[in-house]
Parts: C-alpha cells; sequence; structure tokens
C-alpha cells in the first residue's frame, strides 16, 4: 500500500460547482489529470484538505470552432490535442507540443489545462518528503534558502510545461472562472517571472477554455524540445517558433520558450525582423538573442550553459525551417 | 513404423517455463503476498550522512495505538556481508550512521498511515561526523574514518605486475595514457526491494519471501543476525523483478523485514519506495581509470600499467572483490605480456555500491579499449584489425595470471561483426556526425572459488520421478528472468530425450529445493547446468537399468529413444511409463541427484593476495559495431544499429541467449548515453526513474545478435556465460563510433549531450588558438 | 489508529465484473486493484507515474493506475492484466510476449501489454515506429525493447490473420 496523506475528495459536474467547492474548502486544489499534481501530493509537496477532482466536469472537455477561433476545453487530454485535425493543419506547434509532454500514456489523461498551469519544477523540489526534510527544504517550499543559487532569496524553479509556448507564439487567450466571476486574458498575462509564484491565478480561480485566434489559423509554426530521453522526459529547453512569410522575407515572427525560465516567455524583439530576409547572419543573430534572453539555472541535472545553448539552436533551427 | 527419435531440446529457441504467468498477471513477485493479518514495515532513514548516533527516542512511536513494533539498531548487534572478511554491516545502524538514507530503526503497524505517522514521530539525536562524496576526499591526509578498521577509508588496495612492464615500454613505439572517469550506475531494476517476514513464536520459525538473487546468502544472514538456528528459517524466491546485481548480496529490507516481524510477533511486510531501492543500491561504483599502454608500430601490444580507484560507498560490499576483478579481467582478452595493476577501493558517505553486471570488469575494459582505439589511429591502423594482431593464441592458452581457457571464439566474433556491418566499405567513410565504432569484452562464466567456502559442489540438481511420470526439477537456482529454469529443465530433458512437457519445476525454497549460491556473475548456466545434465544421466542410468531388468539385457545393450527404451531395433522396447514403473519396483518416488564442481585448475593465481578473483571454468567473448549519428547543433547522439557477436560456448536456449544479449547491450547503452547517479551533500538526486536515464523504446536501437558457438570442453553441451559480456563490450564501441563521428574522443561516462557540446567546442577553440 | 478517513462510494466495473466499493478518498487505484480486490497483476514501480508498470485500461484507455484516485473512476470501466485471458487462453499479445520473449524479469510485462493492448485497439495495424510510439511511456530494463516490439507484432500478425481487431 502506498502512504497517501489524508484529503477529501470532491467532484463537481460543473466549473461553477468546482469553483463554489474551491471557496468554500479550506486549503483546496483542483486537479485534472493528476500526471503531475498526484506525484506532488504522494510527495508531501502538496498537501491539500479538500482535492476538487475536475475529471468529471464535462464542459471543459470540448474543442469548438467560430468565426472567432479555436475554443479548447482546459480538460481537453494532451492526445485529444495532438490529434485534432483542426489544430494539427492550424495550429501546428500546438499539435507538437502536446504530443512532446512526457509519454503517451500521460497524454491520454494529462489534460491541456494541466500542463498549462503545472508547477515550475526543480531538482532540490521535485523529491520525496524525506529528501527535502534531510536537505532543510528549499525556498520554494517550507525552506529559507535557495540551493540553486545559495543565499539567493529569489526562486529559480523553472517552468517545464510543454504546450505553453506554442500557445504564446499564437496570441492565445484563456477564460478564467473565480468566485467574482469570469475573466478573459492574454495566456501571457497568466504568467509572471517568480518560481515560487509563477501563476497570476486569483485564489480559486480555475482555467476553463483556452481561445486561438481565427486571425492566426493556419501560420506556420513548430515546436521542439530537448531532452535527455526521447519519452517521459520534461522539457532541458523548448522553444515554439511561428513564422509568417512574405516574397521571401519576414512578416510576422514570433518564438516563446518553455524549461529556460521560471515562466514560458515570449522572445522579446522578433519585431525587428519583419521585412527581413532570413539569411545565416540574422538567424545567428537571432539565436543570440535568444540565448541571451533565456536563464536556465541549475534546477536540472544537465547544465544550464547547455540547455541556454540549445534553447537558441532550436529557435535557430525551427526559424531556418519555416523560412523554407 | 515411425522412426523413433529422442526428442532434442538443446540449441531450439524455447519460450520460457515460467512465461504464461508472467504474461497473464499471476506471476507473484513478493510485494503480491498480502495475507489478511500482515503488519506494514516502514523504516526510518538518516538525514545525515556521517554521524555518531546519540539517541533513537521511539518511546512516542511505540505509544501509537496500532503500532506493532519499532526496533533500532539495539535489535541486533551481529554484522551482516557477502564478504566472510568483511561484514561490518548492521541491518539498523549502530554507534554510527554512515550514508544519508541509511536505515536506522523500522515500525510494524496494522496499516500504512499509522507506520508513517509512527515514523514521524522517532526522535533521531546524532552528533553531525566530516563526511566525504568522493574518493578523492575519502582518501585524504587527516581524514576522519569511517570505519575504525579502514585507515583513510582504503577498503582495499591492490598491487601487483606480472611480467616485464618497464622492458615491455621501452620495447614499445608507441606509448599512450589517458584518464577515463565513469560515474556511478544503478541497476534500476523494475521491481522495487520487497520483503515478507512470518514469525511464528510457537515454533520459534521465521519464513522469509524476498527478492534476491541469493537466496541461501539471505538465509545465511538472517539466522546470523536473527540469532536463530539455520533449521529455523524457511527462504523463499518468490518471482523477481529483475537482478542485474542489485540483489546478489543478502539486503538490509530482508533483514529488517525479519527482526521487526519476530519483534512484532507476527507477519510484516516491507514494500520500499523507488526512492529507497536507489538508496540500498548496490550498483556499479564510480570508477577513476588511468591507463597506458605500448604498442609496437604494428600495433602489438607490449605492456599495460593501469590503475583504478572505486568509489565504493559507505560499506564493503563485494567490494574487495570488485577491486580485484577490475584487474585480473584485464588477462584473457588480448595476448599480454606484461602488466601492473594498482586498485584502490574506497569507502565514502554514500550507498555501498555492489556487483552490478558486468561487475569490475566494465569500466576497466572500457578505458583499455578506448586508449588502443585512439593508439590504433594514431598508428593508422584500421580499429577492428589493432584486435585481431592481438588475440590470444588459442584456444589453449594460459595467462599470465593463470586464467583457464578452453575456448576462445573472438575471432569469429570479430569476423561476424565485420561482415555484419559492411565495416570495411563503411567504417571511415559515413560522412559528417555519422561514426562506426567497434570494441570487444570478455566475462567469466562463474567464479571458480565460491564466496563461501563448504567444500559442497558448486551446484546441486535434484530430479523427482514420480509413479505418474513426470519429473519435477528441484534447484534452488533463483529464476530472476534470465530464464534458468528453463535451462535447467533444457539440459535434462535433452539428456532424457523427452518433451520439456514431462517436467514441471520448483525453485528457490529451502524447504524443498537443494541449496544453491546463487544467480550472480554468470554461473548458473555453466554450473547448474551440468548438475542437471548429472542428474538427468544419473535419472537416466536408473531407468536404462531397469528396462534392463524388464528387457532381460545388459543395461550396455539397451537403447534409450526418449519415449522408449528398447534392446534393439527390431525390439518394440518399452514406453517412458512402463520404465517408470519398473524402476519404481521396491524403491518407490525416485530422487536422481546431480552435481556440478569446479576443476581446481581454474581456480586462479596464486602469484597475488586475491588471484582467485577472475578464475573462471570458462569466458565468454564479444565484438560489437555500434553506428551512431549526431545532431549538430544539439549534440543528441542516436545509436543507429548494433551488431553484437557473443562467444556463448553453445546457444542453449537460442531465443534466450538472443534476449541476454540484447538486454545486455542495451544496459551498456544506458551507461554510455544517459545513466548515472548524482549527490548532493550526499543525498542523491537522481533517486527516481524520472532523473535516473534509463532509456525509453524511442531511443533505443535495432540490435542484431551473432551468437557464436565455440563449444567449451567443460561447459554444459558447451555453454558458457550469455547475458553480461556484451554489456561490457558496447561502451567502448559506442565511444570509438562517437569518436568516427565527431573527430573527437569523449573519456568519461556518460557522453551526454552536454559533454559532448563541451568537448567539441574546447577542441574546436583549441585548434584555432593553434593556429 | 489513524484518524478518520473521508470516503466514497465507488460503483464500477473491474475486468467485466460490477462493483460497488467503499473506498477512502485518498485510495490510489493500484492500490484499490491489488490489496482491495487483490489483482496483483498490476505492478508498482516507481513512486509515481514514471515507470508504466502499473499502467491500466480505464474506458478503453490507458492510464497509470498509481496517479488515479479510485474514488475519481465512479462508472468507469477498468480493465487490468487478468481481463485479456479468454477462459484462460492468453489473448495474442499475451503469447506474443510470451513466444517471441518479450518478458524476462516480467514485472513490466502487465503494464507493457495493458499499454500495447490500449494501442492496437486504437489502431490495430501500427508501423514499429508506432509500436514505439505506444509504449515510450512503459520501461523496461531487461529486454532492450527489441523482443518487445517483435512481441507486438506477433500479436499483430497473428490477430490480422484472423481478420478481426484485437
Amino acid at each position: 500500500m502506498e502512504y497517501m496523506p489524508n484529503f477529501q475528495l470532491h467532484r463537481p459536474e460543473s466549473a461553477a460547482e468546482a469553483v463554489k467547492l474551491h471557496s468554500e474548502n479550506t486549503a483546496a486544489l483542483y486537479v485534472a489529470g493528476g500526471t503531475d499534481m498526484i506525484v506532488n501530493v504522494r510527495r508531501g509537496i502538496e498537501q491539500p484538505e479538500n482535492l476538487i477532482d475536475l475529471s468529471a466536469v464535462t464542459e471543459l472537455k470540448a474543442i469548438t470552432e467560430d468565426k472567432e477561433g479555436l475554443h479548447i476545453g482546459a480538460g481537453v487530454t494532451l492526445k485529444e490535442v495532438s490529434g485534432n485535425e483542426h489544430i494539427v493543419s492550424n495550429y501546428q506547434a500546438v499539435a507538437e507540443a502536446a504530443a512532446a509532454v512526457a509519454g503517451i500514456t500521460h497524454q491520454q489523461y494529462g489534460t491541456l489545462g494541466g500542463n498549462l498551469c503545472l508547477d515550475t519544477r526543480c531538482l532540490f523540489y521535485n523529491q520525496s518528503e524525506w529528501w527535502r526534510q534531510s536537505n532543510d527544504y528549499c525556498l520554494k517550499a517550507r525552506g529559507e534558502t535557495c540551493h540553486v543559487a545559495s543565499g539567493g532569496k529569489r526562486c529559480f524553479a523553472a517552468f517545464s510545461g510543454d504546450v505553453a509556448p506554442s500557445l504564446l507564439v499564437y496570441q492565445a487567450e484563456v477564460d478564467l472562472v473565480g468566485p467574482e466571476g469570469t475573466r478573459r486574458i492574454p495566456l501571457a498575462e497568466m504568467y509572471q517571472n517568480d518560481g515560487l509564484d509563477h501563476l497570476t491565478l486569483k485564489p480559486g480561480e480555475l482555467l476553463t477554455v483556452i481561445h486561438l485566434p481565427k486571425a492566426l489559423a493556419g501560420c506556420p509554426s513548430r515546436y521542439e524540445k530537448a531532452r535527455i530521453r526521447g519519452s517521459i522526459d520534461y522539457p532541458l529547453a523548448g522553444a515554439a517558433v511561428r513564422l509568417e512569410m512574405a516574397d521571401g522575407n519576414v512578416k510576422d515572427l514570433a518564438i516563446a520558450l518553455t524549461g529556460v525560465n521560471p515562466y514560458p516567455q515570449i522572445v522579446k524583439g522578433t519585431d525587428d525582423y519583419a521585412g527581413d530576409a532570413l539569411d545565416e547572419e540574422s538567424l545567428d543573430k537571432l539565436r543570440d538573442n535568444v540565448r541571451k534572453q533565456a536563464k536556465p539555472m541549475k534546477t536540472t541535472t544537465v547544465a544550464p550553459w547547455y540547455r541556454r545553448r540549445v534553447i537558441g539552436a532550436l529557435a535557430r533551427r525551427l526559424t531556418a525551417e519555416l523560412a523554407g | 513404423m515411425n522412426e523413433i527419435k529422442p526428442t532434442k531440446t538443446i540449441g531450439v529457441p524455447t519460450p520460457l517455463v515460467d512465461g504464461p504467468e508472467k504474461v497473464a498477471g499471476k506471476a507473484q513477485y513478493s510485494a503480491d503476498f498480502m495475507p489478511s493479518d500482515c503488519l506494514i514495515g516502514r523504516i526510518f532513514r538518516s538525514p545525515v550522512a556521517h554521524a555518531e548516533i546519540i539517541d533513537v527516542d521511539i518511546s512516542a512511536a511505540q505509544a501509537l495505538p496500532g503500532v506493532k513494533a519499532v526496533i533500532t539498531g539495539d535489535e541486533t548487534d551481529e554484522a551482516y556481508g557477502i564478504l566472510p572478511i568483511a561484514r561490518f554491516e548492521y541491518p539498523l545502524a549502530r554507534e554510527k550512521v554512515r550514508y544519508k538514507g541509511e536505515p536506522v530503526a523500522c515500525v510494524a503497524a496494522i496499516d500504512v498511515e499509522t507506520a508513517q505517522k509512527a515514523i514521524d514521530l522517532i526522535k533521531f539525536k546524532y552528533k553531525e561526523l566530516p563526511s566525504y562524496t568522493t574518493a578523492q576526499e575519502a582518501m585524504a591526509e587527516g581524514v576522519v574514518n569511517i570505519h575504525d578498521n579502514r585507515e583513510r577509508n582504503i577498503e582495499r588496495e591492490v598491487d601487483y605486475d606480472l611480467g616485464e612492464v618497464d622492458e615491455g615500454f621501452e620495447a614499445a613505439d608507441l606509448i599512450m595514457e589517458e584518464t577515463f572517469n565513469c560515474t556511478e550506475i544503478a541497476q534500476a531494476q523494475m521491481e522495487p526491494h520487497a520483503a515478507i517476514a512470518e514469525y511464528d513464536p510457537t515454533r520459534d520459525f521465521m519464513t522469509v519471501h524476498a527478492s534476491t538473487q541469493v537466496p541461501y546468502y539471505g538465509h545465511l544472514m538472517l539466522a546470523k543476525i536473527l540469532k536463530m538456528e539455520e533449521s529455523q528459517i524457511r527462504m523463499i524466491k518468490p518471482f523477481v523483478g529483475g537482478g542485474f546485481g542489485c540483489r546478489t548480496e543478502c539486503l538490509n529490507v530482508e533483514l529488517i523485514c525479519a527482526l521487526v516481524a519476530r519483534a512484532a510477533g507476527g507477519t510484516v511486510r516491507i514494500v520500499v519506495s523507488r526512492e529507497e531501492s536507489f538508496i540500498t543500491h548496490r550498483g556499479r561504483p564510480e570508477t577513476d581509470v588511468e591507463i597506458k599502454i605500448g604498442l609496437t608500430k604494428d600495433g602489438m601490444i607490449t605492456a599495460v600499467d593501469f590503475k583504478a580507484i572505486q568509489r565504493g560507498g559507505a560499506y564493503s560490499g563485494y567490494g574487495i572483490v570488485t577491486i580485484l576483478y577490475a584487474g585480473g579481467m584485464m588477462f584473457g582478452l588480448y595476448d599480454l605480456p606484461a602488466v601492473r595493476y594498482k586498485g584502490f577501493r574506497v569507502l565514502t558517505n554514500t550507498p555501498p555500491c555492489g556487483a552490478m553486471r558486468g561487475h569490475g570488469v566494465t569500466n576497466v575494459r572500457y578505458a583499455f579499449e578506448s586508449l588502443l582505439d585512439k593508439m590504433a589511429d594514431e598508428l593508422g591502423i584500421d580499429t577492428l584489425e589493432i584486435r585481431r594482431k592481438n588475440l590470444l593464441q588459442g584456444p589453449k592458452y594460459e595467462t599470465l595470471n593463470e586464467m583457464f581457457i578452453n575456448s576462445y571464439g573472438l575471432p569469429e566474433c570479430l569476423d561476424w561483426v565485420e561482415k555484419a556491418s559492411d565495416w570495411k566499405k563503411r567504417k571511415g567513410k559515413m560522412g559528417p556526425y555519422k561514426g562506426l565504432g567497434i570494441a570487444c569484452g570478455h566475462y567469466p562464466s562463474g567464479a571458480s572459488k565460491p564466496v563461501n567456502w563448504s567444500g559442497e559442489p558448486h551446484a546441486t540438481v535434484h530430479l523427482k520421478l514420480d509413479w505418474d511420470g513426470s519429473i519435477t526439477l528441484l534447484t534452488g537456482a533463483p529464476e530472476i528472468g534470465q530464464g534458468s529454469t528453463t535451462m535447467a529443465t533444457q539440459c535434462a530433458a535433452e539428456v532424457l530425450g523427452v518433451d520439456m512437457s514431462r517436467f514441471q519445476s520448483l525453485t528457490s525454497d529451502s524447504k524443498f529445493t537443494p541449496k544453491d549460491n546463487g544467480s550472480y556473475s554468470s554461473r548458473v548456466t555453466y554450473m547448474v547446468g551440468n548438475a542437471s545434465i548429472d542428474a538427468a544421466t544419473n535419472l537416466k542410468n536408473i531407468l536404462i537399468e531397469a528396462a534392463a531388468k524388464k528387457l532381460e539385457v545388459k543395461p550396455e545393450d539397451v537403447e534409450c529413444l526418449g519415449e522408449v527404451y528398447r534392446a534393439g531395433t527390431q525390439d518394440e522396447g518399452l514406453t517412458f511409463n512402463e520404465v517408470v514403473k519398473e524402476a519404481l519396483v521396491g524403491t518407490g518416488t525416485i530422487t536422481a541427484k546431480g552435481n556440478f564442481d569446479t576443476l581446481p585448475e581454474s581456480w586462479g593465481t596464486k602469484k597475488y593476495r586475491g588471484g582467485a578473483i577472475s578464475g573462471s571454468m570458462a569466458y565468454a567473448y564479444a565484438a560489437q559495431v555500434v553506428e551512431v549519428s549526431i545532431d549538430p547543433e544539439t549534440f543528441e547522439i542516436t545509436v543507429e544499429k548494433v551488431w553484437a557477436a557473443q562467444d556463448v560456448g553453445k546457444a542453449l536456449n537460442p531465443l534466450a541467449v538472443e534476449g541476454q544479449i540484447e538486454g545486455s547491450v542495451w544496459m551498456g547503452m544506458g551507461q554510455a548515453i544517459s545513466e548515472g547517479t548524482e549527490y548532493v551533500n550526499g543525498l542523491g538526486i537522481t533517486n527516481s526513474m524520472l532523473d535516473y536515464k534509463v532509456p525509453t523504446i524511442i531511443e533505443s536501437p535495432p540490435i542484431e545478435v551473432g551468437i557464436i558457438e565455440s563449444v567449451d570442453p567443460h561447459g554444459p553441451f558447451g555453454a558458457k556465460e550469455a547475458g553480461e559480456t556484451s554489456l561490457v563490450s558496447f561502451i567502448p564501441a559506442f565511444v570509438s563510433a562517437v569518436t568516427d563521428a565527431l573527430g573527437v574522443r569523449p573519456l568519461d561516462l556518460p557522453v551526454t549531450p552536454d559533454r559532448l557540446m563541451e568537448l567539441v567546442e574546447n577542441s574546436t577553440s583549441n585548434k584555432e588558438a593553434a593556429e | 489508529m489513524s484518524e478518520k478517513r473521508n470516503k466514497t462510494l465507488l460503483h464500477c466495473t473491474v475486468n467485466g465484473k460490477e462493483r460497488d466499493d467503499v473506498v477512502k478518498d485518498n485510495l490510489l487505484l493500484a492500490d484499490y486493484l491489488r490489496e482491495e480486490i487483490g489483482l496483483t497483476g498490476t505492478k508498482i514501480g516507481c513512486d509515481g507515474g514514471e515507470c508504466g508498470c502499473c499502467t491500466v485500461l480505464i474506458d478503453g484507455v490507458p492510464q497509470h493506475a498509481c496517479l488515479r484516485l479510485a474514488a475519481t473512476c465512479q462508472e468507469a470501466e477498468i480493465e487490468t492484466i487478468e481481463a485479456l485471458a479468454e477462459q484462460n487462453r492468453l489473448s495474442a499479445l499475451q503469447r506474443g510476449f510470451h513466444e517471441k520473449l518479450g518478458t524476462q524479469c516480467g514485472f513490466c510485462t502487465p503494464g507493457m501489454i495493458m499499454a500495447a493492448e490500449g494501442m492496437l485497439r486504437e489502431n490495430p495495424n501500427p508501423s514499429e515506429d508506432e509500436i514505439r510510439q505506444g509504449l515510450a511511456a512503459n520501461l523496461c530494463r531487461c529486454t532492450g525493447y527489441v523482443k518487445i516490439i517483435e512481441a507486438v507484432q506477433f500479436a499483430i500478425d497473428e490477430l490480422g490473420s484472423k481478420g478481426k481487431a484485437a
């Protein structure tokens, strides 16, 4: 028998009910697929008194399309995302990213919403209770110090979700349902550069829908991640690139990164390439620009400098491939 | 009338006799036994790497309702360990803790929540001592000794030379030396360690099921630490989910389980977590190898001088054997006229290492093969050809350390990989970022001298034949998925000429099966196979006697055709069952026994202390070609294809032999490309299947296996080792291929993309600086 | 004694048999199957979702039983390795793993076979690459995966020659 901490499970059937349960119960947490959350509960990283399971909320499991664009429920599984024909043909990087998460089994019950709200990760944090206790805990959970940057008062745990960058390059927006109602914000605003608290969600807010704009549908894009193994692993570094060319020159370029910062980050300065032809020199400049903005720390067993090098190489390669 | 023939079993691809249970989900592993009255055991582990124990306060834990027993190091003052000369590990720490995660106390409670709550109530007071996580730190001047009797934490220093080493180097045209670091490797067997111990206070009797490769050694250690008569213990090995050496010595899990079961007066199950399985460890030690080779300009080896330093962890385990293997197994692959070896086995404040697959041999062989490869390039000799030049002049050959080599299929292995990989056409012509590499390896077929010298044979098999004509094979040899029970059955069936369906088997239950030393060092096929042949031969003789009596002829006139025994071709003969009936007259159920013992000539050399280590009845040989491609931007390496030839003497079960070779090649690949443990302040940070990078199916290559059969004169039907040798040869062949692809040679393992990128960039910038 | 536990009345189908069980809210599906029902074919090889040994089918989809709470399997149809043999006759996949030696120690085998079963139900004729993708969340430490791929291909051929889907 595996040791599990005690908690009360709730299985709401609507988003509104879920939000209500969250506000009515102490120390409540949402769980969607559970591929990450249940691991964290088993390790004592999360210690909920109430766990609000979203698997019965059917309204979060739909993909719909209208004149505005595509709307993906947060409860849609990653496998549905990667296999959805509309997403594959119009938002290719999103499908590629969903197919790159962990392994195939995780994709079959892990959800898009869960991947976007994934906790940041660090070697010193994603360990057992005994381990963290033996290491005096850390800044991110119950401790005073950061073991990555000793003496540091900032947490550098890395955002490690695969799908967020691909949605960011398509300027996705999200619906957040909370005790005070529903709001719609750009996905980029759901994150902030803080490993301790990288989500800007208000207490009890639930991510319900991801909107992909029609205006960018069909715009070519790619996602690639570096990892040690061909499956199961989180990204050491991942890049999504969306590139529209016109008459051999860049019309619109967007790049976003994962695994190299506490939040999924949109690369700044890509507007500067508008109107340029992408030659070797400008691609090298692009690569160097990406490297400068990525700030991986020693949160994985692989050296940070390598992750910075690779993120530049991936962004450069994908851009060159998309440029044709 | 159809011609009656004995059934052939040897050499026939044969699915495992215990396969159906595994695929049906019916196979029961240690964690699957859960009687209703079973208590749950949980272990309190040290949060500190090196400390004096001041107090372990268990009073609050004991007072918790539902807790049936809490034990500490006070429970037993008997130490355990695999080697009689190095037993100083306690199931629960006494006086000192020596690595983070070392068991300090154990709770048995009615359920897991209660057990965990009790663990949380234990108060551990200690005085911290300096701790050492590298061999260099632990060996430095002025260190605190981790064990009183091991000065400067050196568990064993080995120092010898054989042949004229200095003269050898003087005669060399090219001398090169290199230093290699090989990261610590874990077995990461799929089944976490588990034990269930049932103590019967009425009879003062202990029954233990445990995930082990060595139930006999476990039995011995249980008796020692429990201070019970050996006859009052029953040790059972159920299905085991992989070994690879992590269970080749008795582990603290089964010992603690038995101690706490006796304290609780009942049945306790301990199933440790994956993290705890990593902490229990017994993996391959981190090894630094410095090696120097002398070659003539024709590529002939004139001398080898090498040094190995192993970070052994906090307790000895097999450590002394490991450091001796690292030296002794330099011999026997190539013709070496002179060798000097210096080895240090060092104690550190990390989890204890053990006898992992390719025990002692792997890292040193990697270093040797890599340097030889580099020197061949320097001399402009093809890397396959340089190995041919240095072959033993076999098969009857004696090495400087008196190895007993009677079969040597390495030349044929080289021929096979050369042809299969199209070596001549492709080597050196693969194009940028693609490469081919080659290397060889060898491994013993069991150590000829047992760990515990008792004067008993190395292996014993019983065959029980009863009135129904069924034969039950009883063997203590632990089936751990390698197919040993199938192999032993095949050997007996072949001798008797009957179909394997006549057989049932019972393995590794001390109540029924004869003692066996265990599944390690590739001993089982050679030793238990021979014992099975011996038992079947004895049984066959009994049946021939019975048939002769019934047919009223002399035994030498009886022809055994498996299902028919007859006195001449015109004779209709007797069926097997008729012979059995006759054989049982006046004696009843028959048990035929077979033994195997090693020949004293194979016991190794007396030229240096510890020369028995690496003495074996036979050695298996392997040559391997590996093809890689490398991403020029991310330096991710893809192993495109592997051609693996191994001289297994005789493939008794070609299906299982292929499986063993494929598995070995692949496990070598893990060590070469991605695996390795890491510690921060003595705390393992790779203790999960996420952070310890066992390769997935995605990056695992196609492997083409070439089975070479040199037919060893003493092996069972000529067979020898099949499950370790090809691991050893993969790693240097892979690094050779990476070097072919990039023009720079990685030295340290694993060859991860970040290390490779650094290496290439340093080499490029060095070149630029030189220009 | 442990404190009072939150519990749920679970109604589900396990290997074709309807069940009503009171389960603790924090009970993992893997423990429900192994310890409450006694279906020990499902193995636990890691501390959560990393090895694939506990893979079972939930409504036909491979999932990790070690990361799923039993109480969330309300009205679900759960299939474990014990469900595949019909009247003790091994399924084509099980025979493939046995006859082609896709199993050595056997500990990853139940999860591996269930992942393969889920894959073949969705795609009865996968390419070698698709087989690799379909089994990519399942680790094996014995075989190097070579014979696992052959085992699945054996089953594909068997099922194909019978002209019916898995």
